[in-house]
């Protein structure tokens, strides 16, 4: 396990995966019925002001061609104009990307020392009623859509009860914590359930690996077994999981951006793709396919240092 | 191979570690707060500062804060009053107008000139760029006599003048600075000559103001505190924000949420006049509905006190003709359309449509949804076979511009009290926006529109917009709804504040309750 | 896995277990339900009737009714075929095509794997709402759409679960041990690191199905224009949003009858487990 040879071809691959993202976010985003030009303008302009401006724009130039610009912009370091706030689309990113980090970090906090301690309780006794009730619990958890979970939570805890803010991101890292616990608490009760049944499915089936069996044989006690073989044993897919819901995290934050007023890249992308403004969505798209590539890195790195027979 | 804890611990806590440091972020220091904010929450968004590129909701709340006008409308009975023009002369043949102004300032301290007026209103006018030309239409030229005198020139004379120059985008930009920096002078920090300035413009995030020192105003903003737009998408975050505390004022409550709002003792919930109407767009440039038998056909069908009462929980009037409620000159006596399903089916039948396909775009509010569904239902049940598609508003635009469609609910409304704006938008085939997309024409209504214009006496006015409004609903340019006060929340520790019709906020006669 | 012999244990007798009989119990009853909605529905649940808006439940209405007059119970009921297809059909495929790709590209590792990786990576990087906003400009509202979206996302979970279990199961000695005796890749794959891997992945299918199934919940409240038809529960949620103060139950009602199919799927993902568990070991 060579970790710099590792980072230098991931990071030459991420350009293949940049170059796929800009294609397909650019077909995407042009193909969609609406335009931008007329979105910001207003329902009252005259169609010649906006094919003026759209040609001002290059924006009636064959897509092919508006790709290629697009490229050649991008090889200068250049993500573009937002077309509706005429203000660079990096410096946008810059500033929305804090919330969306912070908000990720935070869930991250609460959803993995809770997966773990609930998957070890429900897998010690499979079909007990501890681990009956954390299924249960589990499955309304999923099963209560994000926004309404969001908008209850954010009636009950927020207005009647007054402990905390309902909207926005607070000045300060204490004042971050107080203004996204609601919203992270609310990302995290859909995600340990996700991540709970992964892991407690497989904590279940180590218990039945021949290395276990031999353990037992050589007389070590089950508590030891379980922390020391069974568990380590157990994490890896659940942590490739986690590395495919962190990534999903980052680009799907919307919603709870949304309920909670979050100025994070949730809210800058909805209000992109409503407003068609390209550069945004495209702009974006770049950096969730980076930050992709980064935490799958991550995870690749830490399962070949939990399992060193893994080959990176 | 046995896996040992200590790497996964190892590998567990470089996790919480990241993830620590993720959260952290760059540390912000808690900036001074201003002694005390006004917060207005709306689902509009503020998308450029610059007057001339848009005519959409957010952005014409925000130019009416940033940039003069010259005239200003008496809150009560809307006559012009002096702006930055401090006074007027009109000539004889109602052709020239002459506009003294005013000594003020832009909020950098230079002077407001006649060759910045001159320089603003030519480029809603001319510039190929201007999103909304048309209340100046009229205008033949605008010359500068000397420092403080503007002439305006008209090709014919034009009753509403004077009112349209209260528009939005009327505002007043300065010259020197725009023709130096040219769109950069918009994206950050514009010269204002308006009651408040921009402190810091946070794009899809929110608008922070405060008040504009050179303000010509003397006395205004009442209230030193700084403004906050802020730009919330749902309803229900934005009710949630109000009940906490966290805004000030809510705008565009949705109707399910008024009575709620309504029991809170510390909020003003009010149902403010507008010039808004809700109506039916319908395509006549395809089947069914170029047929005016099965337009005529699908306005009986529809029970619109019924669904006005059904819709907006009884906060709106049931709409009778196609103009809004709000602009002067409305038949308030026409009696509409009546809800006769025998009657439609009949008409249906001789149309010889029966049973064609009608695709109905909806937008996605709560609203939105019922409507369609209610149209829907009354429509299949005389015989028209409707489906619903389901659209955002790019796609929806798209659609209306390309006849992509059969029937949509949608609303507009006037920026003026005047009639004259909402004619040519709504039912005049031929003054640009073919009656708002339907592709209506009528040459006797677009007739009367251009003598609406031009005649000066009332009494005269009123027959013909009288007869306008006649036609047109009887001809089913648009199906009408229902006309929507502007219902917005206020908190009680504002006095003074309000949205007028033409969709500007009081704030410079807000002042905070202690 | 006591297995050491590279041969195939026959499944022995299949005695139900508990879970798999609750299991059955849910997931049949609401197939049933989706069957033969129409027989068991008392309205026709797009009947919109203006006079009976946002009634309580009651004798007349057991579900009450929404914002436009419709029987919520006749609706649920409708919705549950919507739903099941919906779960099955975002769930399948997916799981599929994403146990495949991760089976040979754990396996074989190498450039297979470094090119399977990168299209992982591709995928997943890929917002999920630009990608739905595209292919509805494009191909059109509806529900086959909406699944092919989630389709063209959900496989990578699948991928990225079984490539990790692959990549520790090739090493263990029983596959070393199937390799030396010659055994082709294919018969490895299937008989003997497929059955040992499939355990998580069963488990987040079950967990998959629910939020696939309401993945148009999200669709209807942020108003993309993307959603399936009317009646499926998670639109039901999403419309009845906005009204929950005055009426509660257009929300409850789907809402209970997506957690009572959660838990159906929850008791299967139970079962298959214990018959694969009970079909590896000796």
């Amino acid at each position: 396990m060579n970790v710099l040879s590792a980072l230098v071809r991931r990071l030459l691959q991420l350009i293949g995966v940049m170059i796929g993202i800009a294609i397909v976010s650019f077909l995407m985003v042009h193909l969609a019925p609406g335009d931008p030009v007329s979105l910001l303008a207003g329902d009252r302009t005259n169609p010649a002001v906006i094919a003026g401006i759209r040609h001002q724009y290059g924006l009636d130039l064959p897509l092919w061609r508006q790709f290629i610009v697009y490229v050649g912009n991008l090889m200068h370091g250049d993500i573009g104009r937002s077309l509706r706030f005429q203000q660079p689309v990096a410096e946008l990113i810059v500033r929305f990307m804090w919330p969306t980090l912070f908000l990720t970090g935070y869930v991250l906090c609460l959803a993995i020392p809770s997966t773990m301690a609930l998957a070890v309780i429900a897998a010690r006794r499979p079909g007990g009623f501890a681990d009956q009730t954390i299924r249960a619990i589990g499955i309304v958890g999923l099963a209560i859509p994000v926004f309404w979970l969001g908008i209850m939570m954010s009636r009950l805890f927020g207005v009647t009860l007054g402990w905390f803010p309902v909207s926005g991101y607070g000045v300060g890292v204490g004042d971050h914590l107080y203004h996204l616990f609601l919203p992270a608490l609310s990302t995290t009760i859909w995600l340990v359930p996700v991540l709970t049944q992964s892991l407690r499915a497989a904590l279940i089936d180590g218990t039945n690996a021949d290395f276990v069996t031999a353990a037992r044989a050589q007389g070590a006690s089950e508590r030891e077994i379980f922390w020391k073989t069974i568990l380590p044993n157990s994490v890896l897919p659940t942590l490739n999981l986690l590395g495919v819901m962190v990534a999903f995290l980052i680009g799907g934050a919307i919603i709870v951006e949304i309920v909670y007023a979050v100025p994070g890249l949730g809210s800058l992308m909805i209000g992109a793709l409503l407003g068609r403004d390209y550069y945004v969505v495209q702009g974006l798209a770049l950096v969730f396919a980076m930050a992709t590539v980064a935490v799958t890195l991550i995870v690749d790195l830490l399962t070949a240092f939990i399992d060193p027979r893994v080959r990176v | 191979m046995r896996l040992s804890l200590s790497r996964v611990g190892y590998a567990a806590m470089a996790v919480l570690g990241a993830a620590t440091l993720l959260a952290a972020g760059p540390g912000a220091t808690p900036a001074a707060r201003a002694a005390e904010t006004i917060r207005i929450a709306s689902p509009y968004q503020t998308t450029t500062l610059d007057p001339m590129r848009s005519s959409t909701a957010g952005n014409i709340e925000t130019y009416g804060l940033l940039y003069g006008h010259l005239l200003l409308s008496d809150p009560q009975s809307g006559a012009p009053e002096p702006g930055l023009a401090k006074s007027w002369d009109i000539s004889a043949d109602g052709l020239t107008y002459t506009f003294h102004l005013r000594d003020a300032e832009f909020s950098d301290g230079s002077p407001i000139t006649a060759a910045d007026v001159v320089f603003s209103l030519q480029r809603i006018h001319s510039d190929k760029k201007s999103a909304y030309p048309a209340p100046l239409s009229a205008v033949d030229t605008i010359t500068a006599s000397g420092d403080k005198t503007v002439v305006i020139k008209l090709k014919t004379p034009f009753a509403p003048f004077l009112g349209n120059l209260q528009i939005w985008n009327m505002g007043i930009v300065s010259k020197a600075d725009v023709t130096r920096r040219g769109a950069e002078a918009f994206t950050k920090v514009p010269l204002s000559s308006g009651a408040y300035m921009v402190k810091e413009w946070r794009p899809n995030e929110k608008l922070t103001l405060v008040p504009n020192p050179h303000y010509w105003r003397k006395g205004y903003p009442k209230s030193a505190a700084t403004v906050e737009l802020k730009e919330v998408i749902s309803p229900e975050t934005r009710l949630a924000m109000l009940k906490a505390g966290e805004i000030d004022v809510m705008r565009a409550v949705p109707w399910t949420q008024i009575d709620e709002l309504k029991a809170l003792g510390t909020v003003d919930m009010k149902l403010e006049p507008s010039t808004t109407i809700y109506m039916t767009l319908l395509n006549d440039r395809r089947e069914p509905f170029s047929n005016p038998k099965a337009r005529l056909a699908a306005a009986y069908a529809i029970d619109n006190k019924a669904m006005t009462k059904a819709l907006t929980r009884g906060y709106g009037v049931p709409a009778n003709t196609t103009l809004p409620n709000g602009v002067n000159f409305h038949d308030d006596d026409y009696p509409g359309i009546p809800h006769d399903i025998a009657k439609a089916r009949e008409l249906l039948k001789e149309s010889g449509m029966a049973g064609h396909e009608v695709k109905l775009l909806a937008h996605s509010s709560a609203t939105d949804q019922q409507t369609a569904l209610l149209l829907q239902a009354q429509w299949q049940a005389i015989g028209l076979k409707t489906t619903i598609v389901n659209v955002d508003h790019g796609a929806w635009v798209d659609a209306i511009h390309k006849g992509d469609y059969d029937a949509t609910a949608y609303w507009w409304y006037n920026e003026t009290s005047d009639p004259d704006l909402a004619v040519r938008w709504a039912v005049c085939g031929t003054c640009g926006s073919h009656s708002y997309y339907t592709y209506y024409e009528n040459p006797k209504v677009d007739e009367l529109v251009e003598q609406g214009t031009r005649e000066a006496d009332p009494a005269k006015r009123a027959a013909i917009y009288k007869e306008i409004q006649k036609i047109s609903t009887e001809e089913v340019a648009q199906i009408p709804l229902y006309y929507a006060p502007n219902a917005t929340a206020y908190s009680k520790r504002l006095k003074g504040l309000r949205l007028t019709p033409s969709l500007q906020w009081t704030l410079e006669d807000t002042t905070i309750v202690k | 896995m006591m297995n050491t012999d590279p041969a195939p244990v026959p499944i022995r007798s299949f005695r139900p277990t508990v879970s798999n009989a609750i299991a059955i119990a849910i997931l049949g009853g609401w197939l049933i339900v989706a069957l033969a909605a129409r027989q068991l529905a008392p309205y026709d649940p797009d009947a919109v009737d203006i006079l009976n808006m946002l009634a309580p439940p009651g004798a007349t209405h057991w579900f009450g009714t929404d914002q436009v007059g419709r029987d919520v119970f006749s609706r649920v009921l409708f919705a549950a075929r919507v739903d099941v297809f919906l779960c099955v059909s975002g769930v399948l495929p997916p799981l599929l095509i994403g146990t495949g790709m991760g089976l040979v590209s754990g396996y074989f590792g190498g450039a297979v794997d470094g090119l399977f990786m990168r299209i992982y990576d591709l995928f997943v990087a890929f917002p999920f709402f630009v990608l739905v906003l595209a292919i509805v400009g494009v191909l059109g509202p509806g529900l086959v759409n909406f699944i092919i979206a989630l389709t063209l996302v959900g496989w990578v979970s699948y991928a990225r679960l079984i490539r990790a279990q692959v990549l520790s199961i090739r090493e263990t000695e029983y596959v070393q041990a199937a390799r030396c005796l010659g055994y082709s890749p294919a018969v490895i794959v299937t008989r003997h690191v497929l059955p040992n891997a499939i355990g998580p992945v069963i488990a987040y299918a079950m967990s998959d199905a629910v939020l696939v199934m309401l993945a148009g919940a999200s669709f209807g409240f942020l108003g993309m224009g993307a959603q399936p038809p009317n009646a499926e529960w998670g639109v039901m949620i999403a419309d009845g949003q906005a009204f929950v103060q005055q009426a509660w139950w257009i929300c409850l009602f789907p809402g209970l009858a997506a957690v009572s199919l959660g838990l159906g799927f929850a008791f299967l993902g139970d079962g298959i487990g214990q018959i694969q568990r009970r079909q590896v070991t000796a």
